[in-house]
């Protein structure tokens, strides 16, 4: 059996009688970048503390490479590089000796170079000295991120990484995520930015009032043939949808303005309508399907409840 | 481990507030040494004539005095002859009377700042968060912990190091070099104890520490328990104020209740021991310190098995 990069079992985290987390399990795989979504309060946070040991877990276990962090725990702690929530310093002591403090804390020897290394990556050079008090936001947010890498780590888990960075930042981000697990590090990380994930993850996992309640991964949100909202283009907008209407059996057609009218309809309902059109006289300037986004899909999946098996 | 100290340190020592009472100790000393001198004024060479005179000025008004004020005033004729009849001078002056006397004061200052930092070791890595990067590192929590306390007992003993230092170096400069064995007469309860001067600074120095290390470690726990660094380092010195007043409290209570002797508070301060062999009526030094290794014990295994198990949700 190959190994999972992460494997959570069975997580269940209970504080009073409230509980937190509700018996979630899911695996990343090398390479993967998994995703952790959910409204406020769903417990990401809580189970991103589970898996770091800053929490206790009441119930579970966690699988780190094949380490179970129960047994081993310096080997499977070693393996690991967190930001949990936002990224806190020594706002007394400069970026650098933040990291070399973290650096003296590796099993590993982190070398000098890694730790410039890390820092160039990041992009904090120029403030590399100066006091982490004279930081911005989003260069603590990167510091954080350098703090994380220092070490090589093969699972890199990041709560919320991207708060705080510009939209250049973001982008930088996604991307640099994307080398690392290029390179074959796996990421778990969290966000309710969900426009966001849908271009950072691979698979992700949606939660609600702590429990698992669908791992999805991202094809499965595109499929091809699946009936979708799709806005038409013309001169006259009233003029093609009673035309449409006459001619075939559409659900939710609707006029949007002068020149736009949107329907839902699949793959095949496109060519049918535009040529329906035309063969009425009715110029079409463009046709676009509006892609349902993971926000959609996410708000569908939560709103309705929906618990199907988890896979 | 080593690298997990070397790291507490230099956090501590990239803090400027750990310097500046490093400062503060320096400015205490050099304080003490400028006002003693000051106060002491030329040396009296014929200070055995002058005492002579004090002598039979009090025998003369004990000649007249009432009955209680009589006891009184033998009593501080007998201290006087004492001097006389061993040859102490009473206001003699050196590097070692002014460490004796000025110096072992400032140890009061070194426990105060040691409970300072100590109490803000654990409690403001919860304050600014950091706590939770230190603690996802491929180390046990009770090793990182540790690290701290050490650290902590390091700074200690550096604040003590250059009292003792600066001190000596103080009196130098202010008293010159003296006898390091020169005879001394100290204030006890049951009346004055002959003492040598250097020895004497040394032996309070001895019995400063097991204060010092258990005074530190209640303020270590109060940090590993309190989120607030403000709210933890109140609280310690708060408690530092009250276990004098309560070590006094003690005294009285022991002559009534047997259980009074198992109280932390009257054995906090060991250094009465350099003056008398028991306090609280019959307790003796080795009593003392079974005590305070048993409070010692107690408080580091609440300290760790607390942040063991300690969830951290910052
Ligand atoms: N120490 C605690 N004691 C009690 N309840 C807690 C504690 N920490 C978190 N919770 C509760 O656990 C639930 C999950 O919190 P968590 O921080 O994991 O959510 P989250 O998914 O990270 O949310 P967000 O998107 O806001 O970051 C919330 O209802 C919160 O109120
Ligand atoms: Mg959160």
């Amino acid at each position: 059996m190959a190994t999972h990069a992460l494997e959570v079992r069975s997580l269940t985290k209970v504080i009073g009688k409230k509980k937190l987390v509700d018996d979630v399990s899911f695996s990343v795989e090398k390479g993967e970048i998994f995703g952790l979504l959910g409204p406020n309060g769903a417990g990401k946070t809580t189970i991103i503390r589970m898996i770091v040991s800053l929490i206790k877990r009441t119930d579970g276990a966690v699988i780190i490479n094949g380490t179970n962090l129960d047994e081993q725990y310096k080997d499977a702690m070693s393996e690991m590089g967190a930001i949990v929530e936002n990224p806190e310093f020594y706002k007394y002591m400069s970026g650098y000796k933040n990291l070399k403090h973290y650096a003296n804390m590796a099993l590993k020897e982190v070398s000098d170079e890694r730790i410039k290394e890390v820092v160039k990556l990041v992009k904090l050079e120029d403030v590399m000295h100066k006091k982490v008090k004279t930081y911005s936001l989003g260069m603590r947010q990167r510091l954080g991120v350098a703090q994380a890498l220092l070490h090589n780590p093969s699972l890199l888990i990041l709560d919320e990484p991207t708060n705080g960075l510009d939209p250049q930042g973001i982008r930088e981000f996604r991307d640099y995520l994307h080398t690392l697990a290029g390179q074959g590090m796996s990421v778990l990380v969290s966000s309710h930015l969900l426009s966001e994930m849908q271009l950072m993850c691979n698979r992700f996992a949606i939660l609600e009032k702590g429990k698992l309640i669908h791992i999805a991964s991202m094809n499965e949100t595109s499929e091809i043939d699946e009936a979708k909202e799709v806005v038409f283009e013309v001169d006259n907008s009233q003029e093609a949808v009673d035309v449409v209407k006459e001619q075939i059996e559409v659900s939710s057609i609707k006029v949007i303005s002068d020149q736009q009218f949107s329907v839902h309809i699949n793959r095949a309902g496109i060519g049918t309508i535009n040529r329906l059109l035309i063969s009425n006289e009715i110029d079409v300037f463009g046709i676009n399907r509006v892609e349902a986004t993971l926000e959609d899909r996410f708000f569908e999946i939560t709103n309705q409840g929906v618990k199907e098996e988890v896979k | 481990m080593i690298s997990l100290i070397r790291n507490e340190l230099m956090k501590m020592f990239q803090k400027k507030s750990s310097w500046i009472y490093l400062i503060i100790i320096l400015i205490a000393v050099i304080a003490g040494g400028i006002i003693s001198n000051a106060v002491a004024g030329e040396p009296d060479e014929d200070w055995k004539a002058t005492m002579k005179a004090e002598v039979e000025e009090l025998q003369k008004s004990a000649d007249e005095a009432s009955e209680g004020e009589k006891q009184y005033i033998q009593e501080q004729i007998q201290q006087k002859q004492q001097y006389l009849d061993k040859d102490v001078n009473p206001d003699a002056q050196s590097n070692w009377h002014f460490m004796n006397e000025v110096v072992y004061g400032v140890t009061i200052l070194v426990t105060l700042l040691s409970v300072i930092v100590a109490s803000a070791s654990v409690s403001s890595e919860f304050a600014d968060g950091t706590i939770k990067q230190l603690l996802i590192r491929p180390h046990q929590r009770w090793a990182i912990l540790l690290s701290k306390y050490i650290s902590i007992l390091i700074y200690a003993l550096v604040l003590l190091l250059t009292m003792i230092v600066s001190g000596y170096l103080v009196g130098l400069i202010a008293f010159g070099n003296g006898d390091f064995s020169a005879k001394i007469f100290e204030m006890a309860m049951d009346g004055q104890k002959e003492a040598a001067v250097g020895p004497q600074f040394f032996l309070k120095m001895a019995y400063y520490l097991p204060s010092l290390l258990i005074i530190t470690a209640i303020a270590f726990m109060l940090s590993t328990l309190f989120k607030s660094q403000a709210l933890a380092v109140g609280i310690g010195i708060f408690v530092l104020f009250v276990s004098s007043t309560l070590g006094g409290l003690m005294v009285f209570l022991a002559e009534k209740y047997e259980w009074a002797k198992f109280v932390i508070f009257p054995h906090l301060d060991l250094t009465v021991y350099a003056l008398q062999d028991k306090i609280l009526g019959d307790v003796t030094l080795p009593f003392s310190l079974m005590i305070l290794t048993i409070y010692y014990a107690i408080f580091m295994i609440l300290t760790f098995v607390f942040f063991q198990k300690r969830d951290i949700s910052i």
